[in-house]
C-alpha cells in the first residue's frame, strides 16, 4: 500500500468518524471514534454557555466509571492524581462533576484533540478496578467472629504481652475462654499457613497453655509439606469456611468460647 | 488475596437472568435519589429465589436525563466482583460492538455474553438498541419485565420514581 494510500485510510478512520450534530438550542452532538472499553463512546457536546462554547460531557464520564467504582475511589489515591493529573495537562475543567473545556480563539479542532485526551486518560481508571477482584474469605471470617463472639471475649491480632511485647507472632483473634486462650487463625494460602505453624510452634516453646483452630479458604490449594507442618500443631482444623461455619461454631462453644448460634 | 475475575457461560447468566427476584414493595414509593459527581444514583441489593445476590443500579445524568444506566449486577460469593448481567442505557452516545462491527446512536441494551468475555472484553460489552422504551422509567421497566424480577402487589407505578 502506497503512503498516500495510507494517508487516505488514516483520514478516512478518524476523520470521516467525526461530525456533529444539531441537539437542541445552541447545543451539538460531536461524534468521534473514540471509546470506554466497553464500547460506548464518549460523551462530547458542543454548547454554548455563557457567551463562550464549551466542550462538555454533561457528566457522563464520571458517571460511565462508577459502573466499576465507587464515587468515593475516584477521589482517593492513584485514581484521583491519574485524574486530576489528566485535567490538569488538558486545561479541562470539572465543573461539579461536568467535564468542561472553554473553546478559546476558535480553536475548535485544538480544544476537540485536548479534550478528548483527556476523557481517555480519566477513562482509564476503569483498568485499575479489575485488578481490584478479590476473595472475601478474611472478610466473612471477621464478620462471623464479630457477629458470633461476645466482644470482651475477643482480641484481633492477639500477641503474648509478656514472652512478645513486639507483637512478632501473632494469631488472628484470640477467644478468651474458662479454660485458656483460643486461638483461630483464618488461612488463605501457603504464607498465611506458613507463619501461623511458626507462631504456634513459638507459643509452645515459650509453654503457653492454648487451644487452636485453623480456618482454610481452600484447603486443597495449599502445599502439602507445608500443610503437614501446620496439622502438627493446630489442635482442629476446617478444610473450607462456607461448608463448616456450623461446626465451628459449634467448635467454638464446646470449646468454652460463649458463641451464639 | 487476589482472584481471577469469574468468567460466566451463556447458559449461567440465562439462569441469573431468569432466577426469581422479588422486589421490596417500597422500591415503587418515590425514591429519594443520592446526589454523586455530576449525576444521580440509587442502588438496591436483592436476593433471588436460589439464593442468588444481585443489585440494581441506577444512574442519570443531572444535566442530560436521556444520559442513564440501569444496570442488573450478580454478586458472586466469595468475590467483592461485580459482574454486569444487562444495562439499560439511554440515548446519550453511540456504542460499537467489537465483535460484529456494528455501531449505532440510540437507546440500547447491554448484556453479558460468553464470547465477549472469551475475547478479553467486559462481559457487557455487546449491545443492541432498542425502541422498547424512551425514558429511565420505561427502561426500569423493561428491566423489571425482562430480568425474572417480581412484586408481590398488584398495584405498582413508578411515575413517581426518582423524583427528587
Amino acid at each position: 500500500m502506497s503512503v498516500e494510500a495510507i494517508t487516505r485510510n488514516f483520514r478516512q478512520k478518524v476523520c470521516d468518524q467525526v461530525r456533529v450534530e444539531a441537539e437542541g438550542v445552541d447545543r451539538y452532538h460531536v461524534f468521534t471514534p473514540f471509546l470506554f472499553e466497553d464500547g460506548d463512546h464518549l460523551v462530547i457536546i458542543l454548547k454554548h454557555d455563557n457567551d463562550k462554547w464549551i466542550l462538555s460531557d454533561e457528566g457522563h464520564t464520571f458517571m460511565h466509571l462508577t459502573y466499576d467504582l465507587d464515587e468515593k475511589d475516584l477521589r482517593s489515591g492513584g485514581r484521583q492524581k491519574i485524574i486530576s493529573n489528566a485535567l490538569s495537562a488538558f486545561s479541562v475543567e470539572d465543573r461539579k462533576g461536568e467535564l468542561i473545556l472553554p473553546i478559546n480563539n476558535n480553536q475548535y479542532g485544538d480544544a476537540l484533540y485536548s479534550y478528548i485526551q483527556a476523557l481517555l486518560k480519566i477513562s482509564d481508571v476503569s483498568y485499575l478496578s479489575r485488578e481490584r477482584v478479590r476473595t472475601t474469605f478474611m472478610d466473612d471470617v471477621r464478620e462471623f467472629v464479630e457477629e458470633k463472639i461476645p466482644k470482651d471475649r475477643i482480641q484481633v491480632e492477639w500477641h503474648d504481652p509478656t514472652h512478645d511485647p513486639d507483637s512478632r507472632y501473632t494469631a488472628d483473634y484470640m477467644i478468651d475462654t474458662p479454660t485458656g486462650p483460643l486461638l483461630i487463625y483464618a488461612l488463605a494460602n501457603d504464607d498465611r499457613v506458613r507463619e501461623a505453624t511458626i507462631n504456634l510452634l513459638m507459643f509452645e516453646k515459650w509453654g503457653l497453655k492454648f487451644r487452636s483452630i485453623g480456618i482454610f479458604e481452600d484447603q486443597e490449594e495449599i502445599n502439602r509439606k507445608t500443610l503437614a507442618k501446620f496439622s502438627d500443631v493446630c489442635e482442629k482444623q476446617f478444610s473450607n469456611f462456607g461448608g463448616n461455619k456450623d461446626r465451628l461454631l459449634k467448635y467454638v462453644q464446646e470449646s468454652g468460647g460463649m458463641a451464639t448460634g | 488475596m487476589t482472584i481471577m475475575t469469574i468468567q460466566l457461560t451463556d447458559e449461567k447468566i440465562g439462569s441469573l437472568l431468569d432466577e426469581k427476584k422479588l422486589l421490596p414493595e417500597d422500591f415503587f414509593s418515590p425514591q429519594k435519589l443520592k446526589t454523586k459527581h455530576g449525576h444521580k444514583e440509587y442502588e438496591i441489593n436483592i436476593t433471588g429465589e436460589n439464593g442468588s445476590n444481585f443489585r440494581l443500579i441506577f444512574r442519570q445524568s443531572n444535566l442530560n436525563p436521556l444520559d442513564f444506566s440501569v444496570i442488573l449486577v450478580y454478586l458472586p460469593k466469595g468475590s467483592n466482583q461485580q459482574f454486569r448481567l444487562r444495562r439499560y442505557n439511554g440515548k446519550s452516545h453511540e456504542h460499537g460492538n467489537h465483535i460484529e462491527k456494528n455501531k449505532f446512536y440510540g437507546f440500547h441494551i447491554h448484556t453479558a455474553t460468553e464470547r465477549y468475555q472469551q475475547s478479553g472484553y467486559r462481559e457487557d460489552t455487546y449491545a443492541e438498541e432498542t425502541d422498547r422504551y424512551a425514558d429511565s422509567h420505561g427502561a426500569i421497566e423493561c428491566m423489571l419485565q425482562d430480568c425474572g424480577f417480581y412484586v408481590s402487589m398488584k398495584n405498582h407505578s413508578l411515575s413517581q420514581w426518582g423524583m427528587n
